[in-house]
């Protein structure tokens, strides 16, 4: 097992970072470069750049256009996807072993060398504009990204990665190419490859493929700070009166992931609402009470403070309850910590479950680009269940009563509002959203 | 670092070891030994599924499904997934039209825990009103969720109860909401007698397991149930005779369709160049419809899917082609182009380039599925479960591979026909249209 998540480094002579894990299992190879700017610098009133470049990027190099470079790639089996995120933008290319050095040289050819066509870039907009146009028929959809807008009041996290529908005519080509001019440069980027090929292969391969590149730059500061402000707790309420169920959110500021408490914080989001059926907010809301399917926690690791959010769904007619439940299971996590049996649990769950986070190269990637983009060092994965063995209920406690706080909880309901408007007043104040019409996407 | 050896793909093995047991109370046994890593996939898999239901009580495989988490005399409700979580297990259940199945995938050490804890519920399931009551107002929040406020949900479902009339396939596996409102006690604790016997179970385990050992710990735990016998049902949907069309109106800002061709079941030879045609149609962004709908905009979604072994049904299953139009592209123009569009393949055929993308993508898609223990188990065991034959899952490979043009000519006439079709389209209403016709379940 420790032979399979082993993972290299080699820096490129101009720069470009590489990592790599030999993985035996099956003839597959996944490679992705990852340039370590994202969406929090896309343009303020521009959301969607990065993505939008990561997108054209696949639509056209230099040397080919579109559909000859889609058949050349599919006719090995292959796959090209490109997406902006958070802190970074990432290129995949997975295919099969026996074709690394293709793969390696495609990879390179639509990473450094776009062409960015003018006209690929209007169709680009238009399939945009009813992506954005459909996702406001998927009410989870719409409650994330109407938390997301709420929250954050324009800080950089504020908007949807995809962009929004009120702005796609605001962005234009000529962002693209300038974001791509600055923020891809090999200093700041890192390209991984997990695959069933030895890794003397793979660094002489990028070598050849990436390691003239110079870039643009200079590119944008990371961004690492806690936002000026943020929305005022309370209750917030979207109407669609057409949904049986409301869907809900319920957050406050998370922590940035380089933060000292992340391993005790993991832990205890486990117990609190990550644990599947063993966390508190899936016994209580669900098991015990039956009001939702599904109900989960999550803290958003990234490079500056990302949000903490309680997720869940509930037919209409138990909104309020649903919401008082949950500011009542987070109020005892924060004030009485977790049992040692349960933290022990937790624990014993990350540590036991390692190597099936290791089975498959996707699951492997996904982990490797966290490693390469949160630089957390090439031993993380040889060291991370003596870590979480680490954490004590002591530092749990702790971690509850700094890092939950129930009172700043800003709360959203997208529901009938018919339904759901009154029994929220009681639980307090509700702030009226102006419909999805009103143009807030 | 694995041996040089293990990273050449010239060397790579595809085949799944399988090793049958069956017990002499009936219950049938799969072992996958698989030495690669330090885990197992533990699966119990029931041959009973919706279309065992009848009218009146869907959806109550579904929900007794769910049940089977809710304790016994020695554990409490969701106990068996929190100590196998504990474990480090990934611990679920999922239902299907033909069959239902529990997995726990875990380190290889606990393969005895997991299997001692699904003899004690299967044994020794304790139900009272209480909990099965909880446990419907789950169901009907996972129904609303998945169904009734979805974006497709409810088309989909009438598209399934248009296309079939007297196959149980025509209701949703989730059931009715008037059916699950409805459902009693009494009714589950009936079901659960007549199909959580020896008869209708498979016991699989893929990973690092011996399979005497194996054989050894089922014995021990399941040997001493009374035998069964497992009930072989034969229903035949009368061969459609002309087009179905029927419309469904929501809240919606998309116009959307979806067409459905009844075609084979998963042990039909003819599944392979289905999955094909559905790969040329719309796998990857070289296909047909990518090209002509998708990416110059007309349509915002356009696939042509058919379930892919082994998950395609037992039965002959549909082939879907859900259409999604852009904002602005008028519905009926965009579904006349996209028939105009097969009937261009069924006239000429296929090209050998497009042939071949196909045939390397559906490797590549398998291949990949084959670095995961949990996926190589259900492939052996639902290829067993629907096809009566484990094998097929070694054989998928040179399935594809076989592939010409002329079976993809061939199918495409024989499947795709107008007379074999039935079309569900969408219709956009505001919401107080949609609130005069009526309230959605």
């Amino acid at each position: 097992m420790a032979a399979l998540a082993a993972l290299q480094q080699a820096t490129l002579k101009n720069g470009l970072s590489l990592l790599g894990v030999e993985y035996p299992r099956v003839p597959w190879i996944s490679l992705a470069f990852m340039c370590k700017r994202g969406s929090e610098t896309d343009p303020p009133d521009k959301p969607g750049v990065a993505d939008w470049t990561a997108e054209l990027l696949t639509q056209g190099t230099r040397r080919r256009r579109q559909l000859e470079l889609a058949q050349d790639i599919e006719a090995l089996g292959a796959a090209l996807a490109a997406r902006g995120g958070w802190d970074a933008t990432y290129v995949h290319l997975d295919g099969l072993a026996e074709d690394m050095e293709t793969l390696m040289a495609t990879l390179a050819e639509v990473a450094l060398t776009p062409a960015f066509p003018a006209d690929d870039f209007a169709l680009l907009k238009e399939r945009r504009r009813a992506e954005l146009t459909q996702a406001m028929d998927d009410p989870r959809e719409v409650a994330n990204r109407t938390f997301t807008r709420l929250f954050f009041q324009g800080a950089p996290y504020g908007h949807a990665v995809r962009g929004e529908l009120a702005r796609v005519d605001a962005v234009g080509l000529e962002d693209l190419t300038a974001w791509y001019a600055r923020e891809f440069v090999p200093e700041e980027s890192v390209l991984v490859c997990v695959g069933m090929v030895p890794f003397p292969r793979l660094v002489e391969a990028a070598a050849r493929h990436f390691g003239s590149w110079g870039g643009g730059g200079p590119a944008s500061p990371a961004w690492r700070e806690a936002p000026a402000r943020l929305a005022a707790p309370g209750i917030y309420l979207l109407d669609r009166p057409e949904l049986t169920q409301s869907e809900i959110r319920l957050g406050h500021l998370g922590l940035p992931r380089s933060h000292p408490d992340y391993f005790p914080v993991r832990l205890l989001n486990y117990i609190l609402g990550e644990g599947g059926f063993s966390s508190r907010l899936m016994g209580r809301i669900r098991s015990e009470l039956g009001l939702t399917y599904g109900i989960r926690s999550t803290f958003a690791w990234r490079r500056a403070p990302g949000p903490f959010v309680i997720s869940t769904f509930t037919p209409a007619g138990n909104t309020a309850l649903a919401i008082k439940e949950i500011q009542r299971v987070v109020q005892e996590v924060q004030e009485a910590g977790v049992t040692a049996q349960e933290l022990a649990e937790a624990q014993s769950y990350y540590i036991g479950h390692f190597p099936l986070g290791l089975e498959t190269p996707r699951a492997l990637i996904r982990q490797v680009l966290n490693i390469g983009l949160h630089d957390l060092g090439l031993d993380y994965l040889a060291r991370y269940r003596e870590r979480v063995a680490a954490v004590t209920l002591e530092e749990v406690r702790r971690a509850a009563q700094a890092h939950l706080h129930p009172q700043r909880l800003v709360t959203l309901v997208v529901g009938p509002a018919a339904q759901v408007k009154e029994p929220l007043a009681e639980i307090g104040p509700v702030t009226e959203f102006p419909t999805a019409e009103s143009g807030f996407f | 670092m694995p041996p040089e050896a293990a990273l050449d793909p010239r060397a790579w093995n595809p085949e799944i070891a399988l090793v049958p047991f069956t017990l002499e109370n009936g219950l049938q046994i799969l072992v996958l030994p698989d030495p690669t890593l330090p885990v197992v996939s533990v699966q119990v898999h029931y041959a009973v599924g919706s279309r065992h239901e009848v009218p009146g009580i869907t959806g109550i495989s579904h929900l007794f499904e769910h049940l089977m988490f809710r304790g016994t005399a020695t554990l409490g409700p969701e106990e068996f997934s929190r100590r196998l979580q504990a474990k480090g297990g990934e611990v679920n259940a999922f239902t299907t039209r033909d069959h239902t199945s529990y997995f726990e995938n875990l380190p290889a050490e606990h393969l005895e825990l997991a299997l001692s804890l699904e003899a004690e519920r299967l044994k020794h399931l304790k139900l009272d009103e209480e909990n099965f009551e909880t446990e419907r107002q789950v169901v009907l929040s996972e129904r609303k969720l998945r169904c009734v406020d979805s974006p497709f949900g409810l088309v989909e479902e009438l598209l399934f109860a248009t296309a079939y009339t007297t196959h149980p396939y025509r209701w949703p596996i989730i059931g009715w909401d008037q059916d699950l409102r409805r459902l009693t006690l009494e009714d589950c604790l009936a079901f659960f007698r007549r199909h959580y016997q020896p008869g209708e179970m498979l016991i699989l385990v893929a990973g690092e397991a011996e399979p005497e050992q194996v054989y050894q710990l089922v014995q021990r735990y399941f040997g001493d149930l009374p035998p069964g016998s497992r009930e072989v049902q034969r229903v035949v949907e009368p061969p459609q005779r002309g087009e179905r069309r029927a419309v469904f109106k929501k809240v919606s800002q998309m116009e959307a369709l979806f067409a459905g061709f009844h075609t084979v079941g998963l042990g039909h030879p003819d599944i392979y160049p289905l999955m094909v045609l559905a790969s040329i149609l719309s796998q990857g962004r070289a296909c047909r419809f990518y090209q002509e709908f998708v990416r110059p905009g007309r349509a915002a979604e356009l696939e042509a899917e058919v379930y892919p072994p082994p998950w395609t049904a037992a039965d002959p299953d549909l082939f879907i082609i859900r259409a999604v139009a852009a904002p602005g592209e008028p519905l009926p123009r965009l579904e006349a182009d996209l028939w105009a569009a097969l009937a261009r393949l069924q006239e000429e055929g296929v090209t050998d380039p497009e042939l071949a993308r196909a045939k390397k993508m559906l490797r590549a898609q398998t291949v990949q599925g084959l670095a995961k223990t949990f996926y190589r188990g259900l492939m052996a065991a639902l290829f067993h479960l629907k096809a009566g034959d484990a094998t097929l899952a070694n054989r998928l490979l040179a399935a594809y591979d076989a592939v010409s043009a002329a079976d993809v000519l061939r199918v495409a006439r024989q499947y795709l026909r107008e007379d074999n079709r039935t079309v569900v389209t969408l219709k956009p209403v505001s919401p107080e249209e949609s609130q005069e016709l009526g309230p959605l379940f």
